[in-house]
């Protein structure tokens, strides 16, 4: 928490002041059992009626300004809570626009989105529970204790007694069952996982007739549940009859003392009822104490992940250049290596590869050959590990990245388009694009009928693009890329889910593209790349074969496997 | 069909679980009665003994003595008796959700396939964990609150009506108004929660969008054009929260001052009821003594707790009912068709499968497949083919009875595989699909899931077969090695390997491929397709065909389109026909 103090900058008053008031309302309650004691004493003992009147109104109006004391706290507090989450949000989010892709590679978007929504709200929760509660509890329990004290020492002596023991039992109860509700936590997960496999293993479960023994399983991983549950239960239901017991034999304790003592002459009766009710605000406070230390101790863990995240220092490219130094070769690389962070052997190893302007150069490969780590090269979105890579003859990193990515186009083999219009999400390629230039770039990407079918460039896309096929949004996606008419164009296997004779046309018409452009296209589909000037071969992260269709099928054995397998044999008639 | 979707009819059946527990309910209710009547007598007895504390030498010792040890005695037992309760409520409440569970989730796999393609699996996890969960903390809330809150109110009124009427009354009319304002601020406050969530489902969603696809915001350079429109809706939810939880939080205080001003009228009419002591104002009878107006005061205190508690507890409550109807839905669901009475063990001797004019739809307007018919003699080898989503795996589904057929039938040896036990229809297929589903158990248990009697020489040699012992004896624990959710991360082509050997071991007379290979990697793939032609030796073959030398080889090709077998012949005839097939072959090679 101490990590994310500076967010609460600007809310200090909040902060303060929301205690502050609270703890004031507290010591009007303190105040009350004094009230009743001397309506006892003085009042009734005295036969005062108008002095019980003024103070029942004491009472009435105490609870007033009490009221006025805890709005005022309450909105302090909600006020600097949200307030503060606000902003933690906010510099997660822009702290992981800074990330590289290795960064969030090795954070998990998974983890990244819990951090802004559930622990980021677990941490406004905590923090206002805190500042509305945290000390007006203790507050309280001592205060009622100091407070006794000063009605009758040897009668405070109880609760002196009292509190620890209460303390013990309700923290004692608190610590023992968290880690058992871990463990019922566990327990659910483990039916939670058998159940979703089952349901996603429907088939293979049926065929291989495992029902029974699947039922057996889920029971078994049921009944530990129960168990644990209940052990928890029995635990947990000891805590309201303990302290009962406990503040109930205080209380007869209390009175007991207070007997002797009225009789001889030390206490009035007043005083003795007076020590009764503090007795009986205690036991409250400490409960609430309990349940609010669990929030805080959650809130407390969510603010020091979220803190972990905010001090990840990012590891992107930091250049600033935003001045190529030739036109003449668009990418050049040079016994290029990539190790993934936690990875023991290189993703790419030793590659070496030129592209001129107006070139298509393919790039094919197996699942995990290397393909993708090699495209994800040229924006700077990984680092290589050694080797140079060069864009229009300057070393990537010594860009500007925002400048760099703006060079480039890029297709991503996951067809993603954002919630929005299509106008919008083909934007990304270039803010200020006419309709016209859109509607270029959808024609190219061989989306014009995808784009007539929703009803033109104003048509919603919704979250994640449910709306549209697979085919559909990797021809939008293959648009979205061409909007900025780029200097150098990635298609990361972004025609798989095109049928052959759509690949074909796109492939013709990006050839057939105003400008001149470098173009790369990943395939794992030999007749996406064989008609390239220039195909790469990768194998398990190296490079096999470099050179042109022809001459690939008649020295390199790996793109002769890939072609025969897609298309049929030795004697294919390709 | 039995339907469960009225309120009193999903309460009914919930009573039904708890109805394995009756005897137990009579004893929980007694405890409740018992402790409930216990904790209010206390304060009594308290007042009781305060009343001997008069003042200076006129403290009865003896007589407060005698009333704190009756008093001690009942305390113990309150505590003992609220023990007891709880753990019979947590029983009751714990086995419930379990039987309900195990009920769930044995249907879940009597469940036509039907059913578990059309929910999304979350939705079914959600109703068997969560559902059940807050259904049982709706239980025991129920059980330990409603009953004892209900009696500690009536209790409460009762006994102070007994202590004083006048008192009583006023307490009775005062309190509602903690509820009335409680109730009001809370519908109230309903809009600004409903504006929160808005806000902050947009927010979250948001998050999701673009952190999830961070990469491509990247490969944009969007950065601060996502920040920009991040921190709108973030301004916009910090807005709504505070409104939201301000207001709300309201309530406490806002009660607390009534529960104040309720405790001041006691000690109100109490006090001045007390000062009309007959022992000063002589003649007059006693009204209240100041025992009394304590034992008062502590019920004035107590008295709208179980107010605010029982309606939480009714809303719990109603969502627990909201819960349950929807387990219940699933427990009632209609299963599979059972197997016929009649139905036959089918012993496969050839493998000869025909199609009879057979007819499917997932949805009776929407006809898929209609008057199909195919023989796949013993031994054939059959493709499928077309482009994806074309309704390739509709077939398997008939095959392997996943689905019935609507018209017409399918029969295996001559057998109508609806006269035969799925469990032997299904052990005379092996099949290896392209969701390379593997239990969450070690590697030689997935292979032997289709002969758990094999030993550990037979799996290995299946293993071997399908090409994938080099790599299973390289990993840490070898055959031993857990897989599934949890367990060793293996690549799709790892996986494969392991479902071709699980299908390797048991050989079952006939198969079903999906030779889909479009995640797997050029050596892998082609270890894959020896292996395949390995087991397709001898056997009846159903192959979802990807690779051309499949389908060149094939002893019939089915040419499917939009759920539709179009085309049907082989590979040769096909091309000559110069239909469908032939422009799906030839666009291969367009340039």
């Amino acid at each position: 928490m101490t990590r994310l103090i500076r967010y609460l900058r600007g809310y200090i008053k909040e902060s303060v002041l929301g205690p502050l008031f609270k703890l004031c309302e507290a010591s009007l309650e303190l105040i009350v059992p004094l009230i009743i004691a001397a309506i006892v004493d003085r009042g009734i003992g005295g036969a005062d009626r108008p002095y019980i009147l003024r103070m029942c109104l004491l009472l009435v109006l105490m609870g007033g300004v009490g009221l006025a004391f805890s709005v005022t706290a309450q909105y302090f507090s909600a006020k600097a809570s949200v307030g503060f989450v606000s902003r933690v949000r906010s510099a997660l989010f822009s702290k992981v626009q800074s990330l590289s892709y290795s960064d969030i590679d090795r954070l998990g978007t998974g983890t990244v989105i819990t951090r802004m929504t559930a622990d980021a709200s677990r941490v406004q929760n905590g923090l206002n529970l805190t500042l509305r509660l945290l000390l007006r509890s203790p507050f309280v329990v001592f205060g009622a204790m100091i407070m006794a004290f000063t009605i009758d020492v040897k009668s405070a002596l109880t609760f002196a007694a009292v509190i620890p023991l209460l303390s013990l039992v309700v923290f004692g109860i608190m610590l023992i069952t968290m880690p058992m509700h871990k463990s019922v936590q566990r327990s659910t997960d483990g039916i939670l996982s058998t159940t979703r496999e089952n349901l996603e293993g429907a088939r293979v479960i049926r065929a291989f007739r495992r029902e029974n023994a699947e039922i057996l399983e889920f029971s078994e991983k049921n009944d530990t549940l129960t168990q644990v549950q209940k052990r928890v239960g029995r635990i947990s239901a000891l805590l309201n009859p303990l302290t009962y017991v406990l503040i109930n034999f205080a209380i007869l304790i209390l009175i007991d003392t207070g007997a002797v003592q009225v009789n001889l002459g030390n206490l009035s009766q007043g005083q003795v009822l007076a020590l009764y009710n503090y007795m009986s605000q205690i036991l409250v406070e400490l409960i609430k104490l309990a349940n609010l230390i669990i929030s805080i101790s959650k809130a407390l863990a969510s603010a020091s992940r979220i803190a972990d995240l905010l001090e990840i220092e990012s590891t992107e490219p930091s250049g600033t250049s935003c001045e190529p130094l030739s036109s003449e070769v668009a990418l050049e690389m040079s016994g290029v290596s990539v190790r993934y962070a936690g990875a023991r052997e290189p993703a790419l190893e030793g590659v070496s590869l030129s592209a001129l302007p107006g070139e298509t150069i393919g790039i094919i490969g197996g699942t995990g050959s290397g393909k993708s780590t090699l495209i994800n090269l040229i924006p700077a979105f990984y680092p290589a590990e050694r080797g140079e890579v060069r864009v229009f003859g300057r070393e990537v990193s010594e860009y500007n990245p925002a400048y760099l990515r703006g060079m480039i186009g890029i297709c991503p083999q996951r067809a993603v388009l954002f919630r929005g219009s299509i106008r919008d999400n083909l934007r990304w390629g270039n803010e200020s694009a006419s309709d016209e230039e859109l509607y270029e770039a959808i024609t190219t990407a061989q989306a014009l009928d995808v784009v007539n079918a929703k009803g033109g460039l104003d048509a919603m896309i919704e979250e994640g693009g449910r709306n549209l096929s697979g085919g559909q949004r990797q021809r939008l996606t293959i648009a979205r890329a061409l909007v900025g008419n780029p200097r150098i164009l990635i298609l990361d296997d972004a025609a798989s889910a095109l049928d052959f004779a759509t690949d074909a046309a796109l492939r013709r018409a990006i050839r057939d593209m105003r400008g001149e452009r470098t173009v790369f296209i990943v395939s794992q589909r030999a007749s996406s790349v064989m008609h390239a000037d220039k195909i790469l071969v990768l194998d398990d992260g190296a490079v096999v074969g470099y050179g042109q269709h022809d001459s690939l099928l008649l020295d390199c054995p790996v793109y002769r496997e890939i072609y025969e397998t897609q298309f049929g044999g030795g004697d294919g008639n390709g | 069909m039995a339907k469960g979707n009225t309120k009193s009819g999903t309460l009914k059946r919930a009573l039904c679980y708890i109805g394995k527990y009756k005897l137990l309910l009579p004893v929980t209710a007694l405890f409740a009665i018992l402790t409930v009547a216990l904790t209010l007598y206390i304060p009594v007895l308290v007042g009781d003994a305060l009343d001997l504390i008069i003042g200076e030498g006129l403290v009865d010792l003896g007589g407060v003595l005698k009333i704190l040890s009756l008093a001690a005695i009942l305390i113990g037992l309150t505590a003992l008796f609220q023990w007891i309760m709880s753990t019979i409520n947590n029983r009751i409440t714990f086995h419930v959700v379990r039987d309900i569970r195990n009920d769930a989730f044995r249907k879940l796999e009597s469940l036509p396939l039907s059913y578990v393609d059309s929910h999304p699996s979350g939705e079914v996890v959600n109703r068997i964990i969560n559902d059940a969960e807050q259904l049982a903390d709706g239980l025991l809330l129920g059980f330990t609150q409603l009953l004892t809150g209900v009696l500690t109110i009536v209790g409460t009124l009762g006994i102070m009506l007994y202590l004083n009427w006048i008192v009583a009354l006023v307490v009775f009319i005062l309190t509602p108004m903690s509820l009335f304002i409680a109730k009001f601020i809370a519908s109230r406050t309903y809009n600004m929660f409903r504006m929160r969530a808005e806000s902050e489902a947009a927010a979250t969603s948001y998050i999701g969008e673009i952190i999830g696809n961070q990469k491509i915001v990247k490969a944009f350079c969007r950065e601060n054009e996502a920040q920009e429109e991040f921190d709108a809706l973030n301004d916009r939810l910090g807005a709504h929260s505070l409104r939201a939880i301000f207001f709300s939080s309201l309530t406490n205080p806002v009660t607390r001052f009534v529960n104040s001003v309720v405790y001041a009228a006691v000690a109100l009419f109490g006090a001045i009821m007390a000062v009309s002591n007959p022992l000063k104002e002589g003649g007059i009878v006693a009204l209240i003594s100041v025992g009394e107006l304590a034992a008062l005061l502590s019920y004035a205190n107590q008295y709208t707790k179980p107010f605010n508690e029982i309606s939480g507890v009714v809303t719990e409550f109603q969502n627990a009912l909201a819960c349950a109807a929807r387990i219940l839905e699933l427990i009632d669901e209609e299963p599979e068709i059972p197997d016929a009475p009649d139905a036959v063990e089918l012993s496969v001797r050839e493998g000869n499968v025909s199609l009879r004019d057979v007819s499917f739809s997932y949805t009776p307007d929407r006809p898929l497949i209609e008057g199909l018919s195919v023989d796949a003699l013993s031994g054939q080898r059959v493709a499928i083919v077309g482009p994806t989503g074309c309704g390739k795996t509709t077939l398997i589904n008939l095959l392997m009875r996943f689905y019935d057929v609507t018209g017409g039938s399918i029969l295996v040896d001559g057998e109508d595989i609806r006269g035969v036990t799925r469990r032997s229809l299904r052990q005379g297929y092996g099949m290896v699909l392209q969701e390379t589903w593997l239990s969450p158990a070690s590697i030689k248990e997935n292979i032997r899931l289709g002969r758990p009697e094999a030993t550990d020489e037979e799996v290995i040699s299946a293993a071997k077969a399908a090409h994938a012992h080099s790599f299973i004896k390289r990993l840490k624990d070898g055959y031993d090695t857990l897989v599934g959710e949890g367990g060793e991360e293996l690549s799709a082509g790892q996986r494969q390997l392991i479902c071709i050997a699980r299908v390797m071991l048991s050989l079952p007379p006939m198969l079903i491929l999906d030779e889909a290979t479009s995640s797997i990697d050029t050596r892998t793939e082609i270890k894959i397709q020896r292996a395949f032609a390995k087991m397709m030796e001898g056997r009846t073959t159903f192959v979802v065909a990807h690779r051309l030398s499949t389908i060149m080889d094939a002893d019939l090709i089915l040419v499917m389109r939009d759920g539709n077998i179009v085309e049907m012949g082989r590979h040769g005839e096909l091309l000559e026909r110069g239909g469908f097939y032939s422009s799906l072959y030839n666009s291969q090679f367009a340039h």
